[in-house]
């Protein structure tokens, strides 16, 4: 072993001649596709996000339907349809977020990550869209469940296509994922890291969830001139996405210095 | 750029502080480390070791004032060259459990855009003795053998500089043998900085000491200048001072 580790530092890598003028060839590309897949690897070897986050949806799902069993047959359960999903995937995805940080933590990743030559924003965008595209994976199964249980006997007549309620999951999944990753970073080593990050996420998310609520409201009910309304809502979520994904990109680094 | 390149000194440190609330972590910390040079620092719990290492491998900015560099790289402006030129290895192995050891270092790898990284993964895997249990979990590791591949993790860019932070911590003596082998042979081609509570082990490895104390140099001085008991004296008077 002696030998061979002796040859390996001796040895010089066949890039060095670009090397040695200062720097190797740094892709911020590459580095977020490491990330992505780093995550992506890990979560399918571990199944702990989408395992947790789906049995968590399942769950309000169910206290969903012990609830509104008991609210009568006159009850319009399409008028609350939009606010108790969206309800659902945020809690959901408040358990993902925490939990796609903390095995950054264990053993010093986090510090492993800070010290290669890396963007600080690559890291933001990477774990951002491994945390949206978890939440998405989870959305797909959880959306049809819910339509299937508490909006199959509905009278819905009138509602838009479905389509315009998977645009609005997807405008919000973009903010949760993209503003969750910079919260959930800021949170991770606090002491009460899981009530901070809900104290943070719920005043920030409003007018997000206010937007995307509204949307998919308007597709599920289909109110006369719902499809203005619901651009509109669109156009005010999308706004907010790219606002605050923005600010989140540009302290990310101030957040992981401090 | 030219600067950087043509310095003698791995380590330019002036004026170094660093306050954490009203405790002063690091408190003008001044001193040079020629190239090749290994570094031990010592110092009682809460002395600044920590801290001023973090500092050096661009983990915690420096108060203002300060200015240190590593390799003629400042430390804050240059933050994203000099870690090109950094490895670290400490008592956390920096390393993800569910990974495999093949996967972490492609992980690695892959951030530090490494050409031709199979060849150089497969290179260290083989040179740490681990080529055998590439495929394996890391989380499977013993805590030797996850040290070994910390070692190949931070060895992957080919690092001037390798920070040590307490690398023996929680090794068995088999293990220390094997990390004393492994640095041992790539000692000749790089600057060591290492902060350790072991003296023995500290002194038989450097060619400079420091003592920190209340986050301030009390000792800095080469290896060959160093009576093994005054500095033990010092040392102890040291940790009477306690922390900062």
């Amino acid at each position: 072993m002696a030998r061979e580790l002796d040859y390996v530092m001796t040895k010089k890598p066949k890039s060095e001649p670009e090397q040695k003028s200062g720097s190797l060839n740094i892709s911020g590309w590459r580095q977020f596709k490491a990330i992505l897949r780093k995550d992506i690897v890990i979560e399918l070897r571990t199944k702990e996000m989408i395992t947790s986050m789906g049995l968590y949806a399942l769950l309000v799902l169910v206290i969903y339907y012990i609830a509104l069993s008991n609210a009568g047959s006159n009850f319009e359960t399409q008028r609350i349809a939009a606010g108790l999903l969206f309800l659902a995937i945020v809690f959901t995805s408040m358990l993902g977020l925490n939990r796609s940080l903390v095995h950054e933590v264990d053993q010093g990743c986090l510090e492993a990550l800070l010290l290669s030559p890396i963007d600080r924003p690559i890291i933001f965008f990477g774990k951002a869209v491994g945390n949206l595209i978890f939440l998405l994976i989870v959305e797909v199964f959880v959306t049809p469940l819910f339509y299937f249980i508490f909006l199959s006997s509905a009278k819905m007549q009138n509602s838009g296509p479905v389509w315009m309620v998977a645009i609005a999951l997807v405008v919000g999944s973009i903010g949760i994922a993209g503003v969750g990753t910079l919260l959930a970073t800021m949170s991770v080593n606090t002491k009460g890291k899981d009530f901070m990050l809900s104290v943070m996420f719920i005043p920030i998310m409003f007018p997000l969830l206010l937007a995307v609520v509204a949307a998919a409201s308007q597709a599920i009910m289909g109110d006369p001139g719902y499809v203005k309304v619901f651009w509109q809502m669109i156009a005010a979520a999308t706004a907010y996405d790219a606002l605050m994904i923005g600010a989140s990109f540009a302290l990310y680094e101030f957040i992981l210095e401090a | 750029m030219s600067d950087i390149n043509e310095t003698e000194f791995a380590l330019e440190v002036r004026d170094v502080s660093r306050t954490f609330g009203a405790r002063k972590a690091l408190n003008k910390v001044s001193f040079d480390l020629p190239k090749g040079a290994f570094l031990s620092i010592f110092g009682p719990n809460g002395a600044g070791k920590t801290t001023l290492l973090r500092t050096l491998s661009t983990l915690t900015q420096p108060s203002r004032g300060s200015s240190a560099k590593v390799l003629g790289y400042d430390v804050v402006k240059d933050a994203v060259e000099l870690r090109e030129h950094i490895g670290i290895i400490s008592h956390n192995s920096l390393l993800y459990p569910d990974l495999t050891a093949q996967e972490n270092l492609e992980f690695f790898a892959e951030l530090y855009c490494i050409e031709h990284e199979q060849e150089r993964i497969d290179e260290l895997l083989t040179a740490v003795g681990l080529k055998h249990r590439s495929l394996d979990l890391v989380r499977t590791f013993s805590r030797g053998m996850t040290q070994r591949l910390s070692i190949a993790r931070a060895l992957l860019a080919d690092p001037e500089i390798i920070f040590l932070d307490e690398p023996y911590s929680g090794l068995d003596p088999h293990a220390m043998d094997i990390l004393d082998q492994l640095i041992a042979q790539i000692r000749d081609r790089h600057t060591f900085v290492m902060v350790s509570h072991d003296l023995e082990k500290g002194l038989e490895l450097c060619s400079h000491a420091l003592i920190l104390a209340k986050g301030q140099v009390v000792l800095f001085k080469e290896r060959k200048d160093i009576d093994k008991e005054e500095f033990n004296k010092v040392y102890r008077e040291t940790v009477g001072l306690g922390v900062s």
